[in-house]
C-alpha cells in the first residue's frame, strides 16, 4: 500500500487527472495514479491535502510522464493536512526557478500563435513546482489562461488553467443565478482583488505540468495554483 | 446597445483575409474555412488551446490589441472575431489612404524616408585576426558564424563621428538643410555618456536650437523604436522633418579579456541615418513610405542574453548562444509573418528584408525558414559584423539603395524586423511611393 498526499486535481476534458506526493527513500516525489483503462478518473471525490491510501504498480510511465503509476485498487482517505502544509511538502519536491529547469529540457514557443511546448523525447518529467514573481489570470474568449513570471524573470504566457478548484470557482462566478454582468464582474475581480489575495499569500505556489503528447508535442499548463479559491470570495464581486 | 460605426467594404475584406490567413496557419491548409457562425470549439475544428492561439495570431497580425476580453460570452466563431475587430477598428481615426490599398494601414499617418546613409568603422579586420585577438581557434568566426571581416572604428572615430557622418550624408541625399530638422531621434547600444548622443549630434550637425533631441533605447531594436517615435512626431504634427540616427562602437567595450570571443568577436562598429518627412520626396526616384510598426517582448527568452556593469568596472555578460540563436530565428520568423499579414504584402513580393543580423549564419537560416531568397537580405554582418542598432539601419539603407536602381513602378516593399535583449522584438514595412 502507498500513501499519497493529493496535490493536483486537474480537469482534462471529461476526466480528472490526479497527482500526489509520496515519501520514498528520504525523497518526496510526485506520483500520478492512473486507472488501468485510461489516463484520467471520471470521478474523484477527494481534495487537495487529503492523504489517500492506494495500491500502485511499481512501473513508471513513458517519458515525460514518468510519474504515472497504475492504480490497481480504489482510494481510501486516511487523513488530511491543511493547505499551507501541503505547500510545505510541495516545496520539498520537484522545483525549478527557470524555464529549462522546469522539465529538464528546452521549452519552445508555438510558432503559429500562443502557448509553450516541450519535446516529449527531451522532457525528463511532466510536473514541476515553482515560485512566481507575478501571476495573472484572465478570461480570454471564454478560456481561463494564466500568465506568470518565474524567479528567473522568464515569462510564460497563455497557459491553460486546468486546476479543478479554480475552474470550478470560475464556473460558479459565471453561474446564471449570480445576476447580470457576470463576466465583467469576474474580470474585475481577476484584475484586482485576485492579484492581492494570491501574491500576498505566504503559501502562494504553483505547479506546472505537461500535457500528454499531442501531435508529438507536450504543452505547458498551469496544473495547480495555491492558494485555492474560497467560496466566500464570490460574495466580493 | 452601442452602435458600431461602419467601416469600408475594402477594409472588411482585408480583415476577413487576415482572419482566414491566421486560421489557416493554426488549423492547417487542409481544413476548410468554416462558415462565419460555426463555433470552432463545439464543432471540434479547434481545441481550446488552438482557439486561443488562433486569437493571439489575429491580435498580433491586426494590431487590434487584446481581443480575448471582447470575445467573452461570445461563440468561438469567425463572426465573433470579425465583429470584435470591427469594433476595435472603429475606435481608430481614419487617415487618408494613398489609394493603392496595399501596405497602408488605418491609423498610420504618412511619413516618408527621403534620404538615407550608413557608414562603418574605417578599419576592416579579417575575422581570423579577431579569432586570434580573443584567443579562439583560427577560423572559428568564419566557419561557425559566417563572418568574413569586422568593421572597427579607427582611433579618431566614435559614435558621434560615425553618426554625424551618416546624418550628413543622409541630409545631402535628401537635399535637406540641417536647419530644417525639427527633431533628432538617436539610438545606440554602446553610447552611455552625457551629453547623450542626440545632444552631441544636435551640436555637431548645427541644427536649430529649437530642434528637439531624443535618445531611445532598445539595443539592436533601437532603429525600429526610433522610427516609431519619429513617425508619431510627424503624425501628431509636432514635426515636419526628423533625422533618425543610429551609431554603435562595440570595439571599445567588448574587448578581449573583458568578454568571450564567441560574443565580443561578433560585433563591429557602424552608424546609419534616415531623414523622414511628412511630404513625399521630390526626387524622381521617390522615397519610401513607412507602414505600421509592431512591437513586443518575449520575456521567456530574457535569460539568453544579459549584459550589465560589474562592480569592478568590468562587464558581466550572460550569453547562451544556442538558446539565443533558436529564439532569434523563431521570433524573427514570427515577426515577419505578422508583418506579412498586417501589411497584406506577401513575402514573395518583398524586395528587401532589412532585419537584424546577429550573424550571417542565422540570416541564411532565417531566409530558409521564411522560404525567401537569402539574397533579399543585404549582407551586412558578413563583412562588417553585428553592428547593433546600426545593423538594421545599414541593411535598410542597402535595400533602399538597391531599390533606387529600379525603375519607378518596379520597386518592391521592404520588411523590417529586429530584436533586442529582453527579448524585445519589432517589425514593420515600407512601401515605395511609386
Amino acid at each position: 500500500m502507498s500513501k499519497l498526499l493529493i496535490t493536483e486535481i486537474t480537469r482534462m476534458g471529461p476526466a480528472f487527472c490526479i497527482i500526489g506526493l509520496q515519501h520514498q527513500n528520504e525523497k518526496i516525489q510526485s506520483i500520478r495514479p492512473v486507472p488501468s483503462f485510461s489516463n484520467g478518473w471520471p470521478h474523484f471525490p477527494h481534495h487537495r491535502g487529503d492523504i489517500l491510501e492506494c495500491t500502485l504498480t511499481p512501473f513508471p510511465g513513458n517519458k515525460p510522464h514518468v510519474e504515472d503509476r497504475v492504480s490497481t485498487r480504489g482510494f481510501k482517505k486516511i487523513s488530511a493536512v491543511p493547505e499551507a502544509e501541503t505547500v510545505v511538502y510541495l516545496r520539498k519536491s520537484e522545483q525549478a526557478r527557470s524555464l529549462p529547469d522546469l522539465f529538464g529540457c528546452p521549452i519552445h514557443e508555438n510558432k503559429k500563435g500562443s502557448g509553450l511546448y516541450a519535446n516529449p523525447r527531451e522532457a525528463q518529467r511532466s510536473i514541476c513546482g515553482c515560485e512566481t514573481q507575478n501571476l495573472r489570470l484572465e478570461l480570454c474568449a471564454n478560456e481561463l489562461r494564466a500568465t506568470l513570471a518565474l524567479p528567473s524573470g522568464e515569462v510564460l504566457r497563455d497557459l491553460p488553467v486546468v486546476d479543478r478548484d479554480w475552474r470550478d470557482f470560475v464556473d460558479a462566478a459565471l453561474a446564471e443565478g449570480r445576476g447580470a454582468n457576470r463576466t465583467a464582474r469576474l474580470e474585475r475581480f481577476l484584475n484586482s482583488h485576485f492579484h492581492y489575495k494570491i501574491m500576498s499569500c505566504p503559501h502562494h505556489f504553483i505547479r506546472l505540468g505537461l500535457t500528454r503528447p499531442f501531435y508529438d508535442l507536450c504543452w505547458l499548463m498551469l496544473d495547480t495554483l495555491f492558494p485555492l479559491p474560497r467560496r466566500e470570495w464570490l460574495q466580493e464581486f | 446597445m452601442t452602435q458600431i460605426p461602419p467601416i469600408g467594404s475594402e477594409r472588411k475584406h482585408s480583415l476577413r483575409h487576415l482572419v482566414e490567413e491566421c486560421f489557416r496557419r493554426e488549423a492547417g491548409l487542409s481544413v476548410a474555412i468554416p462558415g462565419d457562425d460555426v463555433d470552432l470549439i463545439e464543432r471540434g475544428i479547434l481545441d481550446s488551446m488552438g482557439w486561443v492561439s488562433f486569437l493571439r495570431g489575429v491580435e498580433s497580425a491586426s494590431g487590434a490589441g487584446e481581443l480575448g476580453s471582447a470575445l467573452n460570452d461570445r461563440s468561438a466563431s469567425f463572426a465573433a472575431i470579425l465583429g470584435a475587430l470591427q469594433r476595435s477598428e472603429s475606435r481608430i481615426p481614419e487617415v487618408p489612404s494613398d489609394g493603392s490599398g496595399r501596405g497602408i494601414s488605418k491609423g498610420v499617418v504618412p511619413a516618408f524616408t527621403v534620404g538615407s546613409s550608413s557608414v562603418v568603422g574605417s578599419q576592416l579586420i579579417p575575422s581570423e585576426e579577431v579569432d586570434r585577438a580573443f584567443g579562439m581557434s583560427i577560423g572559428k568566426l568564419r566557419s561557425r558564424a559566417g563572418i568574413e571581416s569586422v568593421a572597427r572604428a579607427a582611433d579618431g572615430e566614435n559614435e558621434l563621428v560615425l553618426g554625424a557622418e551618416a546624418a550628413q550624408d543622409a541630409l545631402r541625399a535628401a537635399s535637406c538643410g540641417a536647419q530644417q530638422l525639427d527633431w533628432i531621434v538617436a539610438t545606440s547600444e554602446t553610447h552611455h555618456d552625457y551629453p547623450s548622443l542626440s545632444a552631441q549630434l544636435h551640436a555637431r550637425l548645427l541644427v536649430r536650437e529649437n530642434c528637439g533631441a531624443l535618445d531611445v533605447g532598445g539595443a539592436c531594436l533601437g532603429l525600429l523604436n526610433a522610427f516609431a517615435i519619429a513617425q508619431s512626431l510627424i503624425g501628431s504634427g509636432q514635426a515636419q522633418t526628423v533625422a533618425v540616427v543610429t551609431a554603435d562602437v562595440h570595439s571599445r567595450t567588448l574587448t578581449p579579456g573583458r568578454v568571450a570571443g564567441e560574443f565580443g568577436g561578433l560585433f563591429g562598429d557602424g552608424a546609419s541615418a534616415f531623414i523622414l518627412r511628412r511630404e513625399e520626396s521630390t526626387d524622381p526616384n521617390g522615397g519610401y513610405r513607412l507602414g505600421e510598426f509592431l512591437f513586443g517582448c518575449a520575456s521567456q527568452y530574457a535569460a539568453a542574453i544579459q549584459v550589465s556593469d560589474a562592480k569592478d568596472g568590468g562587464l558581466a555578460v550572460r550569453f547562451d548562444g544556442e538558446a539565443l540563436s533558436r529564439a532569434a530565428i523563431t521570433r524573427m520568423e514570427k515577426v515577419l509573418a505578422a508583418v506579412e499579414l498586417r501589411s497584406g504584402i506577401s513575402r514573395a513580393d518583398v524586395g528587401g528584408f532589412a532585419t537584424h543580423q546577429p550573424n550571417p549564419r542565422l540570416v541564411t537560416l532565417l531566409a530558409k525558414q521564411c522560404g525567401v531568397s537569402p539574397s533579399a537580405f543585404p549582407p551586412i554582418a558578413k563583412t562588417s559584423g553585428n553592428l547593433g542598432s546600426s545593423t538594421c539601419g545599414a541593411a535598410l539603407h542597402a535595400a533602399l539603395q538597391a531599390a533606387a536602381k529600379q525603375a519607378r513602378g518596379k520597386r518592391q516593399p521592404i520588411f523590417l524586423a529586429s530584436l533586442g535583449p529582453g527579448l524585445l522584438f519589432g517589425g514593420g514595412w515600407l512601401t515605395p511611393q511609386d
